[in-house]
């Protein structure tokens, strides 16, 4: 019998206040894909910090091919053969791809200096090993995320190693760059790589992995072969409990002429053209397409954070000329960003004024802040979106994810919405908390907040929208009753291999 | 006192009550909760190694507990706290002000030239040092808003500018024969504490209210902690801005009006390298340079110890010259403590 590549054997891990792992044992094989799922909590980068020698376990053991390996720094882990992708990625943006994947190991000629083109030749070599075109001298920061992992990936290749970790790769990809990014996992398989691919989502973990560990509670909870396994169950060993009717059940209602937003013939530059559409009082329109499509300049334009260039918006029947964000929150409009820590949190400070950071006005009287109403709103708030209300006066930067995003989707119900427009909201947050979320918005529909829902994943716009949106390359191409749609429709849409009716 | 700044202070609701340091975001809450947020706070560390500091210079030396030392002391405190307090509110936003000092001497010479070489009242001399704080402040505040210059590179050109108009204006000579009625702003005691630390005081409380119960001081927070999410919120952004570098230049003119009384002379060399001593000020107390972290009370705390440090190194007779060397260490030892604090946490 051979030996596994790597194996923890009971490897505990505690901070103060909360176990993180509790006596994990997790044996992968050579040249196979693991997955590792959990919700947010589970331990999962803990583990990952264990395996990258970021932190060091309190007692268990190690095992590399059989033989006890102690990993107490990222080099030791390097020496190792064991690269790990993180989710933010360890570029030098400015740089360039071949400056990247040899930093800290240059080539130098004979004169000491630095031999550009014998970098750019392995580079060369390297790239096209792994099938990825990309020009070895092109700067970092003009590549898209999904070029710079694949840059990283092909710097862990070069390090000669044998184990490559990643962190939740997809979470910042779209679509097709996600299918590129499995295509390229396929590859480092066949080439004899290990791979640990760490995501919250099951449907690129059914496509990929061989085998799937899931964790909870910092335990090992199961670990099964995918091909005898199915999506439900995996859930269901995450949450440790059935998750029945993840998005709810659509509101019955007739089509609205009470329409909260209208949009007639919205252009902004050359980035988005002639979009026209309405969304009706307690509707849930989902807007998808491929990122670049134009799904958030659209949401950025009605909410005055990009310019209008032409084309009319009405709220409630009457005409908004949004030049900034602070006229449409006026006007009763909430935009809750996809970059939830770049553009929706105050991260270092303290959950109670993240909450109230969209309507002091509110919690004020002529620029003085009441600290008595302000605690009130936040409470309200924190209640009903069962954020605990220990978290209150803690900095949101220390929140889980889930509790993060509930943060923000509190800062925007307390504006009062009437129209709300959710961009990938979902993202990076765990299945338990995504239920919730869900729930939330169904909840905050049913209270007449006319609500556009943006996402990537199309499994949840299809369960959450009554109407579906597509957009291609800025314009709208077309539209789906949420009912009926299914994901071929919608890629149909938004790939245009298929001339559906484009509304006028 | 013919300046001060109560106005905010003023205008605070009845209801709210007296405003302790620290405290006024815990005001209705448990006694034991208030108590843990003073002890837990991260100014308490810094108010123990103060009191540590007193305790050892005044074993060390007879003088430091006499009137004269501590007049000298609190005096030159309360001259640096304008600066740093002003400069808080820059550093809270995510900015830097590095203008202040030539602030300083461009005020300081207006103050005298308009009394002096124009023969105006002491108010109205006072009136235009404040100006010219205003002026700058505005232009600062304007030019990093429109050009989106970092704020570090525009407050070290108008560092240069500044400065140069003073010399310029004055050719290098100072200003002197001021009129008494000015020079007790400076030199006079009230109730026998020197009138600078009394107008610092107010403006120090007016400055903490501002911060922690008005809807413009947290504005100056979100927008230190994450400008796009501030944007994003609706929030004026570049109005805020542009109010905090006014803030900032105007109380380092006033600092220029009571440094000016109190040396009786206008000169066009007052300020140099203050910008070090108030953002150390600032920085020792506990704020981040990335915003969005600091208070009122360390800045008040961390501008003490420098200067009561600085106090203390010529009670034990180390030669003035060497001063800078110390603040310098100092600066770097205390963000250096910070930094390891956090990340230990």
């Amino acid at each position: 019998m051979t030996h596994p590549c790597v194996a923890l054997r009971d490897v505990t891990k505690s901070f103060p206040g909360v176990k993180a792992l509790a006596g994990v044992t997790l044996e992968v094989r050579r040249g196979e894909v693991m997955a590792l799922v959990g919700e947010n909590g589970a331990g999962k980068s803990t583990l990952l910090k264990v395996l990258a020698g970021a932190q060091s376990p309190d007692s268990g053991s190690i095992e590399m091919d059989g033989k006890p390996v102690h990993i107490s720094s990222p080099r030791d882990a390097q020496a190792l053969g064991i690269a790990v992708i993180h989710q933010e990625l360890n570029l030098a943006e400015h740089l360039s791809v071949a400056e990247n994947i040899w930093v800290g190991r240059e080539h130098r000629g004979r004169t000491r200096l630095l031999d550009r083109r014998s970098m750019a030749a392995a580079t060369r070599t390297l790239l096209a090993e792994l099938s990825i075109d990309e020009d070895p001298s092109r700067q970092v920061s003009r590549l898209n995320i999904a070029r710079q992992q694949m840059v990283e990936i092909a710097r862990a290749l070069s390090l000669d190693a044998r184990v490559i970790v990643m962190d939740e790769p997809t979470s910042s990809l779209t679509e097709d760059e996600v299918d590129t990014l499995l295509a390229l996992v396929t590859r480092l398989r066949s080439r004899g790589v290990t791979v640990i691919y760490v995501s919250h989502r099951l449907r690129e973990v059914f496509s990929i992995a061989d085998r799937v560990t899931v964790l909870r509670d910092g335990r090992h909870v199961a670990t099964r072969d995918v091909a005898e396994t199915t999506p439900d169950e995996i859930v269901h060993l995450m949450v440790g409990r059935e998750l029945k009717d993840l998005y709810g059940s659509r509101s019955v209602r007739s089509v609205t002429t009470d329409h909260v937003l209208e949009l007639e013939g919205v252009g902004s530059g050359d980035r988005l053209q002639d979009i026209s559409f309405c969304v009706g009082r307690g509707e849930i329109v989902g807007m998808a397409g491929l990122v670049g499509a134009g799904r958030t300049e659209v949401a950025r334009v009605i909410f005055g954070a990009d310019p209008q260039t032409c084309g009319v918006i009405r709220v409630e029947g009457k005409e908004l000329r949004p030049t900034n964000p602070r006229a449409a929150i006026r006007a009763g409009i909430g935009y809750l960003p996809e970059d939830r820590k770049g553009q929706g949190l105050f991260l270092g400070l303290d959950v109670r004024p993240n909450i109230s950071s969209a309507c002091t006005g509110a919690v004020s009287r002529k620029g003085w802040l009441n600290h008595r109403e302000d605690r009130r709103l936040s409470t309200g708030y924190a209640d009903r979106l069962r954020i605990r209300s220990t978290a209150l006066e803690r900095p949101v930067g220390k929140l889980s994810g889930g509790n993060q995003q509930k943060v923000v989707l509190a800062k925007w119900l307390a504006v009062k919405p009437r129209i709300l427009i959710l961009d990938e909201p979902t993202r990076g947050v765990d299945i338990g908390a995504k239920a919730e979320i869900y729930q939330l918005i169904r909840q905050i529909a049913a209270e007449g907040v006319g609500i556009i829902f943006i996402s990537s994943e199309l499994p949840e716009v299809l369960g959450m929208s009554d109407r579906i949106l597509v957009l291609r390359e800025g314009r709208l191409a077309g539209e789906l009753a949420g009912a009926a749609a299914t994901e071929r429709a919608v890629m149909a849409l938004a790939l245009a291999t298929d001339h559906t009716e484009v509304p006028a | 006192m013919s300046i001060d700044s109560g106005s905010l202070a003023d205008a605070s609701p009845a209801t709210d009550g007296p405003v302790a340091p620290g405290t006024a975001d815990s005001q209705g809450g448990h006694p034991r909760r208030i108590l843990k947020q003073i002890t837990g706070a991260r100014e308490a560390g810094l108010a123990t190694v103060l009191i540590v500091l007193v305790v050892f210079l005044a074993w060390r030396s007879p003088f430091f507990f006499t009137v004269g030392n501590l007049t000298v002391v609190s005096r030159q405190i309360a001259l640096s706290l304008f600066l740093s307090v002003g400069m808080t509110f820059v550093i809270l936003s995510g900015a830097i002000d590095l203008s202040v000092g030539s602030v300083v001497a461009l005020a300081s010479i207006t103050v005298a030239s308009t009394m002096v070489d124009a023969g105006q009242p002491p108010y109205v001399g006072v009136l235009a040092g404040l100006a010219v704080g205003v002026v700058i402040g505005a232009a600062n505040g304007v030019l990093v808003v429109r050009t989106k210059v970092p704020s570090f590179i525009i407050t070290l050109g108008m560092l240069a500018i500044a400065r140069g108009l003073a010399l310029g204006f004055t050719q290098g000579a100072t200003i002197s024969g001021l009129p008494d009625s000015f020079l007790t702003l400076g030199q006079g005691l009230t109730l026998g504490v020197p009138n600078p630390v009394w107008i610092v005081a107010v403006v120090a409380l007016t400055a903490h209210v501002v911060l922690t119960r008005t809807t413009f001081g947290r504005h100056v927070y979100f927008i230190g902690s994450n400008e796009q999410a501030a944007r994003l919120s609706g929030i004026r952004v570049d109005r805020v801005k542009i109010a905090i570098f006014v803030i900032c230049s105007t109380l380092a003119a006033r600092s220029a009006v009571i440094e000016t009384a109190r040396l009786s002379v206008g000169q066009p060399s007052a300020g140099s390298g203050y910008e070090l001593a108030a953002i150390g000020g600032v920085i020792i107390g506990g704020a981040s340079l990335f915003g969005g972290e600091g208070s009122i009370l360390g800045t008040i705390l961390g501008t003490a110890l420098l200067g009561i440090i600085l106090n203390g190194l010529i009670l034990l007779s180390i030669s003035a010259y060497w001063q800078q060397v110390f603040s310098g260490a100092i600066i770097i030892l205390a963000v250096s403590l910070n930094m390891w604090r956090q990340q230990s946490r």
